[in-house]
């Protein structure tokens, strides 16, 4: 932990207006800082909730036989926590980064709509609640899986209609976040912060926020025209009407796609922010990475009937959407290519931050690779709804966006609370973590390619011990992330006692604004803008 | 009745079991010790597999084809991701290694290279347009349902399959094999490791004759189901109000078991698939077997009261107990329970009527159940399950209110037989003939979806002028329009087989058309008597 005292000449001194008093602050607030803090204490409680669910699932197929729970709640078991580490756990937690971290990265005194970012935040809790109350109902909760295909969907009972309108809250929660965003991004930035010199970080938000805006109406209009299926006698989805099953899952992956994308932009943001930093160098190739973003964002609206391809499309749409689909290789590669060049040649060390962002770098890349198999549409025609895409899809999120999550708490929690984190016990815990996570995931390829489907109670017997594997490091993982909520509490209540210095790791304040402001950072910043933009990072 | 076809059907499977594919599913069960684990985990950290790769690490080579060239599709790209992975990640931990502080190593300030960024961007995009000629190669085979030797209608059902024979007519569900069932349920206290092919087994097995081109056509009577033989090399979806075609040739005798891959509800995991190839003679066999067993027909006879509870209770389990449980309790919210009901208690013919025709989620048992079954497990739910209504139902009267009043609903009527037989064939016609009525059936059957001139409607109706369905084999165009695609009607029914076979003659010589062939009536005479009833295609 070398970290450096460096200078900083504007110290905020307006602090006219501290924090309310008591619990109304938190329910109040307009504050970008006390947002972001509500954000990520959701979506860290949500972690554990979609997690708990996630031991559930590992506990009833850890063995062959139903031994725990019915096939029923079973189901409903991976559509809530795929709808819970989604909405609940990994959005919210990057909108709670941008929140925090956004006006401290391009100089602005808050978000441009603080008031709206109130409300989005709890829109989302409102949201979210609903969503787990339908666990609870005549019915249980849905059952579908979390892409709510019809015509199975329409069988979910009185929950239905409950989780559709959560579904609108959380819809309106994001589109209400993302506009903030990008108003604060395209109105806020200090003098002489281009877009061109702006952290990666608020890039990838930037294009992010886009992507939510012009997403999120699709999928609730889809859900929408579920509920008048099932109340208001139409048929969009049903063929005996004239409608058509599939016609849902085209609009519905339109969404789901781009959605995808929305959990994985801020990583790459992230990530590339935190490897220059501990490779001491500046990022390579900058304006790529823009660019790769940006390619990344727009090949995502036209790919999404590669998770279709066997609906019994027409050859030419097949041919399209898997030459499609491979290009997203090229960007994808590209910005792998940069993160390895930032690091060649550098002086690195090792906190657990940058511990985290290479086995992101490394497992990420390998649900790329699995993702280009994927695309190729004859094999995807074996993978396809197999065990092979539950640890695609897994190593894409769970290595990649929850372990960014985690890098960005090691990462920033001396600046948020001025206190430093226990570097020995946030280094077992990356250890526990990149280890158990591929005892988790990395068999369930095995599985998937011998031939046992996704979203199965129980299985034949040739299943077995890879299962049991799989659910052993599903144990580990799970209890590992324990440590991660006693190092946040600790955290916050002191750390290891030392002094952290404004710029908390050697030399940031070249990399980004928020290391020029002190530790803890005050209540308001930059009230007026910094006069000095850091440009290491470009 | 079934069972003595089913014990052929396994007599048959015993003399195949020393096939490869039977041996890996034994293999599969036995994989418990721990060497071979040892050497698995071994294996796992090489990474994914190696030439020798056992059959539970590596996508199955199958047995046709086409999953041949599936497989080498996926070995191609899995060691060209094998190899970016070693070069990429090699230079990675390189740079970790050497280039790290505490090694004293200082950093370089490099931040960009157009020439090395140029590469490293051309290079992935040749790599891919490697990878998509021979995935675009076998995309195109797959999609060749032409030259099909005989078709099988697959049609998913909540939660079982049902095949329909088109060429001879043979017909019947296949569902979980009840030594799996009863392993399977919640606390059975059944090792799943004692069930031979547990929850890969069922009770009727799709047979197939080995070295020809089976066409299957697809479709769901109530949600989505995917239909997936690993050995077989694809999955298709099964769409409800949709048909989907694929094609497969076995050219080895053997036991091939698969599962559906579709979440379709509870029991998505307990309706597998297993498709026994035969050779020629032992299919013929096969067929015969089956036929006769389905003129045998249903038990008409009149049955006591008891004898008609105690029997009912069998078909009960068998087909009830799934939704609405073992003791008729239901599950709120989902699946009425039967102990109590209105219906159960209320008129026996309105219990019958929803029985017979279904009702929402409620299949219509009228097809899957023959007369006997039906009054035997009517009358056990109104005397058994806490009802205790006291009546009953005869074999008689239930026969009298099934639409198709053959002995043997579930498969074909002994009159189909000797239909041929009965009807004088018609003579044969002059081609010009054959094209003036066929140009007045048109008018009156094709042109308003098919349009007048035959140019059709995009996207929702083909045009029929230079349609490769009407200049290809002239079966296949017979086929499709004997029982209909997608929107097309089946007008295997509709039509005289005169009409028909003017129709189709027509199309092919003229609306821009000059295939020059012609069809008999005497040849769709036969076709359309080995047609299913006409109920079965509505």
């Amino acid at each position: 932990m070398s970290a450096v005292i460096a200078e900083h000449d504007h110290h905020d001194d307006d602090h006219a207006h501290g924090p309310e008093k008591g619990l109304l602050r938190w329910i109040v607030t307009t504050n970008h800082k006390d947002i972001g803090t509500l954000y990520l204490v959701f979506a860290l409680t949500m972690f554990f909730v979609g997690g708990a669910m996630a031991m559930v699932i590992r506990a009833e197929l850890f063995e062959p036989g139903l031994q725990f729970v019915e096939p029923q709640f079973f189901n409903s078991m991976t559509t809530m926590h795929a709808l819970v580490m989604v909405f609940g756990a990994v959005m919210p937690g990057f909108v709670g980064l941008a929140n925090w971290m956004i006006p401290m990265m391009i100089g602005a005194p808050d978000m441009a709509l603080p008031r709206m970012n109130n409300m989005s935040f709890w829109m989302l809790v409102a949201g979210v609640l609903l969503l787990a109350s339908t666990l609870f109902m005549e019915g249980g909760a849905p059952a579908s899986g979390w892409t709510l295909y019809p015509p199975l969907v329409l069988q979910t009972g009185k929950a239905l209609p409950f989780a559709i309108f959560s579904v609108h809250l959380l819809g309106i929660s994001s589109i209400m976040g993302a506009i903030n965003i990008i108003a604060t991004i395209f109105n806020m930035r200090a003098p002489g912060m281009t877009l061109m010199k702006m952290p990666l970080f608020v890039w990838t938000w930037l294009i992010t926020a886009f992507l939510l805006i012009a997403v999120m109406p699709v999928f609730a209009g889809a859900v929408t025209m579920l509920l008048t299926d099932k109340f208001f006698e139409t048929s969009f989805f049903n063929a005996a009407g004239g409608g058509d099953p599939v016609l849902y899952q085209h609009i519905f992956w339109f969404f789901g796609h781009p959605e995808v994308y929305i959990m994985i932009l801020p990583t790459f943001g992230v990530a590339s922010t935190i490897i220059p930093v501990f490779a001491r160098k500046p990022l390579f190739g900058y304006s790529s990475m823009v660019y790769a973003t940006a390619s990344i964002a727009f090949l995502s609206f036209i790919v999404w009937a590669h998770h279709m391809f066997t609906v019994g499309m027409p050859i030419a749409g097949e041919l399209y959407f898997m030459y499609a689909t491979m290009l997203i290789a090229i960007p994808t590669g590209v910005k792998v290519f940069n993160w390895t060049a930032t690091m060649w040649k550098g002086s690195m060390t090792f906190e657990t931050p940058m511990l985290f962002s290479i086995a992101f770098v490394v497992l990420f890349t390998l649900g790329g690779f699995t993702g280009l198999m994927m695309s190729i549409a004859p094999s995807d025609f074996q993978y396809h709804d197999t065990y092979f895409i539950v640890a695609h899809f897994h190593y894409t999120l769970v290595p990649a966006s929850v372990f960014i999550l985690m890098a960005a708490g090691y990462y920033w929690l001396p600046k948020w609370t001025g206190h430093m984190y226990n570097e020995k016990i946030g280094q077992l815990h990356f250890w526990l973590s990149a280890v158990s996570v591929n005892i988790l995931f990395f068999p369930q390829h095995f599985l998937g390619l011998a031939g046992m489907p996704r979203r199965i109670p129980d299985y034949a017997v040739q299943f077995a011990d890879w299962n049991m594997i799989s659910s052993i490091g599903g144990f580990i993982f799970g209890a590992s992330q324990l440590l991660f909520l006693y190092i946040v509490i600790d955290t916050v209540r002191g750390g290891t006692g030392e002094k952290v210095s404004d710029e908390v790791w050697e030399d940031a304040h070249k990399h980004g604004l928020e290391w020029t402001l002190p530790s803890p950072a005050p209540y308001h910043t930059f009230t007026t803008p910094p006069t000095v933009i850091p440009t290491e990072h470009i | 009745m079934e069972k003595v076809g089913f014990a052929i059907l396994l007599d048959v499977a015993n003399e195949i079991k020393h096939t490869r594919v039977y041996n890996y599913y034994r293999r599969g069960c036995s994989v418990k010790n721990t060497k071979q684990l040892f050497a698995g985990l071994i294996l796992m950290a090489l990474g994914l597999g190696t030439a020798q790769a056992d059959y539970t690490l590596n996508l199955m080579k199958g047995v046709t084809k086409v999953s041949h060239d599936v497989y080498d599709l996926h070995m191609l790209i899995l060691w060209i991701c094998v190899l970016i992975g070693v070069g990429v990640f090699g230079t990675m931990f390189y740079s970790i290694y050497h280039h790290r502080k505490s090694k004293g190593h200082t950093a370089a300030q490099f931040h960009e290279n157009t020439t090395v960024e140029i590469i490293w961007t051309i290079i992935p995009t040749l790599i891919l347009v490697g990878m998509a000629i021979p995935a675009t190669k076998t995309l195109m085979e797959l999609d060749d349902v032409q030259d099909s030797e005989m078709s099988i209608k697959v049609t998913g059902w909540q939660w079982k399959w049902e095949y329909d024979y088109l060429d001879n007519g043979i017909h019947f569900f296949s569902s979980l094999d009840e030594a799996s069932n009863k392993a399977r349920q919640v606390g059975s206290g059944i090792d799943p490791r004692s069930v031979p092919h547990y929850l890969l087994n069922v009770d009727k097995p799709l047979v197939i004759p080995t070295k020809k081109k089976i066409r299957f056509v697809f479709t769901a009577a109530d949600v989505l189901h995917s239909w997936w033989v690993p050995d077989l090399g694809w999955k298709k979806d099964a769409i409800p109000g949709f048909i989907n075609e694929s094609w497969t040739s076995v050219d080895k005798p053997g036991t091939y078991r698969g599962q559906c891959t579709e979440l379709c509800g509870k029991d998505h995991g307990f309706m597998p698939i297993v498709v026994v190839a035969m050779d020629q003679p032992e299919y013929d066999a096969w067929v015969k077997k089956i036929k006769d067993e389905a003129q045998k027909g249903a038990d008409l006879s009149d049955q006591g009261h008891d004898e008609l509870i105690s029997k009912g209770a069998g078909v009960y389990a068998k087909n009830c107990s799934t939704c609405h449980l073992p003791d008729g309790k239901g599950v709120p919210g989902a699946f009425p329970a039967i102990t109590g009901s209105a219906v159960v208690k209320g008129d026996i013919n309105a219990q019958t009527t929803l029985v017979l025709n279904g009702k929402g989620g409620m299949p219509a048992f009228g097809k899957m159940l023959k007369a006997d079954e039906l009054a035997q497990v009517i009358t056990y739910t109104r005397n058994a399950l806490g009802n205790a209504v006291g009546d009953e139902i005869q074999p008689k009267a239930i026969q009298e209110l099934l639409p198709n009043k053959s002995a043997a609903p579930a498969s074909k009527p002994e009159a189909k037989a000797t239909a041929p037989e009965k009807i004088e064939p018609i003579a044969d016609m002059a081609t010009e003939a054959l094209v003036a009525l066929g140009k007045t059936v048109y008018e009156g059957n094709c042109a308003s979806c098919h349009q007048a001139e035959g140019q059709g409607m995009a996207p929702m109706f083909p045009a029929l002028t230079g349609s490769a369905v009407v200049k290809g084999d002239m079966n296949a165009q017979v086929n499709l329009m004997l029982n209909g695609k997608g929107m097309m009607p089946a007008f295997g029914h509709t039509l005289d087989a005169k009409e028909f076979a003017a129709v189709v003659t027509f199309t092919r010589n003229s609306l821009g058309n000059s295939v020059k062939d012609a069809i008999q009536p005497s040849a769709i005479q036969k076709l359309q008597a080995a047609l299913p009833p006409a109920q079965d295609d509505e």
